[in-house]
């Protein structure tokens, strides 16, 4: 039973490679323009103080302007550090990464990052200065116009009535709105979030989700997200990048369901095929654990 | 086998919050007095006068422990005749002086420690070996390089203030989170910019507490330089009317002079830097 499984996830997986790629190609005709965002061929080592670590092997995707492109996985996968690379703050060891076509070297105002803990916020400012913040220092934005775009999203995420308190008088739902906020003031290229809502709480969560799609619908900004929660993924995603721990490496780049039926039966049936896909690896371990 | 009971769903009506009427119990006269800090404070010191007071008039001996009432006598004489706010005045000087030269050396010191490896060697080792070094041992030293004025006091005051005051600084840029550099990083900020507006600010408490260190370490150092060596530049400070007035036996206005010292410390502490930390660590949310 077990050796059948095995059989089983090993043809599928060796069969993955080529219409993937055809797929791709695909795509890529379809779209005319080249993508925002091509990673290809990614590998990510770093050091700890015994081991050098691989966190990801050999990763490509590509995203598309507009995309809500979710990378998934199970921790260990290297999805949070395959992240921080294309943000320029780690070096692929192998592979590059570019936005539009220019390679990333460090990080940018092109790519704002949302990331899960709630110090991203600069305690010493205001929500609206902490908006204002990125688009003075960059030079963006000087004084009536920063004003006006930094006010204009923090409407955006209704946060309006607090925009002259501290954020540590804010909960850590506001927090994460107030950072979104301050990425999409920037206007940037592509958003990249990690794990963005992982620290709040389940009914928190679910109402940032809905608040973020809805954002997207009004601006159709283009975003990079990282989560290891398959129905945060089915729902926030267009695109899915499915990854497998220890090290990275790409299990699958699929759709998901259309916008808005998260809760439908297809969204079901995609949750368990990717529950499925994730679960793989564990059958496949089984036995070689007990062979060796 | 036990079956399990039958039980209907209950839903309830919840009452508007406009149905409800403000609760609140006002605390009584006694509790509202208790919880003013500064009424709580003050009722210490008036305790610690009295205690003071009657122990000088039980020992009846001026010349070891004159009365608190004495001492606020010749505390008010010296400062009404302005012998006192002179002294003080000069030793505030000579203070500010050595104290922001001090910060200021320790800021660039910091700054090259976190820039580089060798810099944070550099700043280690120094504070390693100058911190435990009392700024008074340097003096004879600074008597031969500075001569007799305001140069060597200075200089033992930066000695004084430095050490402490960079340990501090290099702690808190240290323990600035990963997450607040990635952010600066992010909106293209490096160099002087980085340590301006993102380092300096998230490791503000930290260099808060290192200036009150330097602040009370400079106090201290200033008075005992002057006891050893009294004058500076023509005119002495308050170490400088303490070692005077003990020499002619005026042990009451030793005393005024101590007294003043603690006041400035007191008035330094709880306005200045308590003004400080209202406008910035509190109100940050950084302090609690």
């Amino acid at each position: 039973m077990a050796s059948s499984a095995t059989l089983a996830t090993n043809s599928t997986r060796a069969g993955a490679a080529s219409p993937e790629t055809a797929l791709r190609g695909r795509a890529a005709d379809s779209d005319a323009g080249r993508p925002l965002l091509d990673v290809r061929g990614v590998t990510i080592q770093y050091k700890t103080q015994a081991h050098l670590i691989t966190a990801t092997y050999r990763v490509s995707f590509n995203v598309l302007q507009g995309d809500r492109f979710v990378v998934l996985g199970p921790s260990g996968c290297g999805k949070s550090t395959l992240l921080k690379a294309v943000g320029g703050y780690l070096a692929p060891t192998e592979g590059e990464i570019k936005l539009k076509g220019e390679l990333i070297t460090k990080p940018g105002p092109d790519r704002i990052m949302v990331f899960q803990e709630f110090d991203q916020l600069l305690p010493w400012k205001t929500v609206f200065e902490n908006v204002m913040f990125p688009l003075k220092t960059t030079g963006r934005l000087h004084g009536k116009a920063a004003q006006e775009r930094a006010m204009h999203y923090i409407e955006k995420v209704k946060l309006i009535e607090f925009a002259h308190s501290y954020p540590h008088t804010l909960s850590g739902g506001m927090k994460q709105r107030v950072a979104i906020a301050r990425g999409m003031a920037m206007e940037p290229d592509i958003l990249l979030m990690d794990e963005p809502f992982a620290a709040l709480d389940a009914l928190t969560r679910t109402r940032m989700q809905d608040e973020l799609l809805s954002l997207w619908d009004e601006i159709r900004f283009t975003v990079l997200f990282v989560t290891h929660s398959i129905p945060e993924a089915i729902k926030l995603g267009s695109r899915i990048l499915l990854l497998s721990p220890h090290p990275g490496q790409v299990k699958a780049e699929i759709n998901s369901v259309p916008r808005g039926q998260e809760h439908s039966d297809e969204a079901a049936a995609l949750g368990r095929e990717i529950h499925k896909m994730l679960f793989a690896d564990q059958i496949e371990e089984a036995p070689h654990a007990s062979a060796g | 086998m036990l079956q399990p009971v039958e039980r209907p769903n209950i839903y309830c009506e919840t009452l508007g919050p406009d149905q409800f009427g403000i609760i609140e119990k006002p605390l009584t006269l006694v509790e509202q007095i208790y919880n003013q800090v500064w009424l709580r404070k003050i009722a210490i010191l008036v305790f610690l006068a009295l205690g003071w007071e009657i122990y000088g008039r039980w020992l009846d001996n001026p010349l070891l422990v004159p009365p608190f009432s004495d001492a606020v006598r010749a505390l008010y004489t010296d400062v009404a005749n302005g012998i006192i706010p002179q002294r003080a005045l000069s030793s505030i000087q000579v203070l500010l002086v050595g104290f922001a030269s001090g910060t200021l050396l320790a800021g660039l010191l910091t700054v090259f420690a976190i820039s580089s490896r060798i810099g944070t060697d550099f700043l280690d080792t120094m504070t390693a070996m100058f911190n435990p070094l009392p700024a008074i041992a340097l003096l004879p030293l600074a008597l031969i390089w500075f001569g007799l004025g305001a140069g060597s006091l200075i200089f033992v005051l930066i000695h004084s203030v430095m050490w402490a005051v960079s340990l501090n600084m290099l702690a808190g840029f240290r323990g600035v989170s990963m997450t607040t550099r990635m952010v600066g990083r992010n909106y293209n900020l490096t160099g002087l910019r980085f340590v301006w507006k993102i380092l300096i600010p998230a490791a503000f408490p930290n260099i808060l507490a290192g200036l009150k260190i330097g602040w009370a370490f400079a106090w201290r150092t200033l008075i005992a330089a002057e006891l050893v060596f009294g004058v500076s530049s023509g005119h002495g400070g308050l170490g400088w009317y303490i070692f005077e007035s003990k020499n002619q036996l005026n042990i009451a206005e030793v005393f005024a002079g101590l007294l003043t010292i603690i006041l400035i410390g007191l008035a330094v502490e709880n306005i200045i830097f308590r003004f400080i930390e209202k406008r910035t660590v509190q109100r940050w949310g950084m302090q609690t």
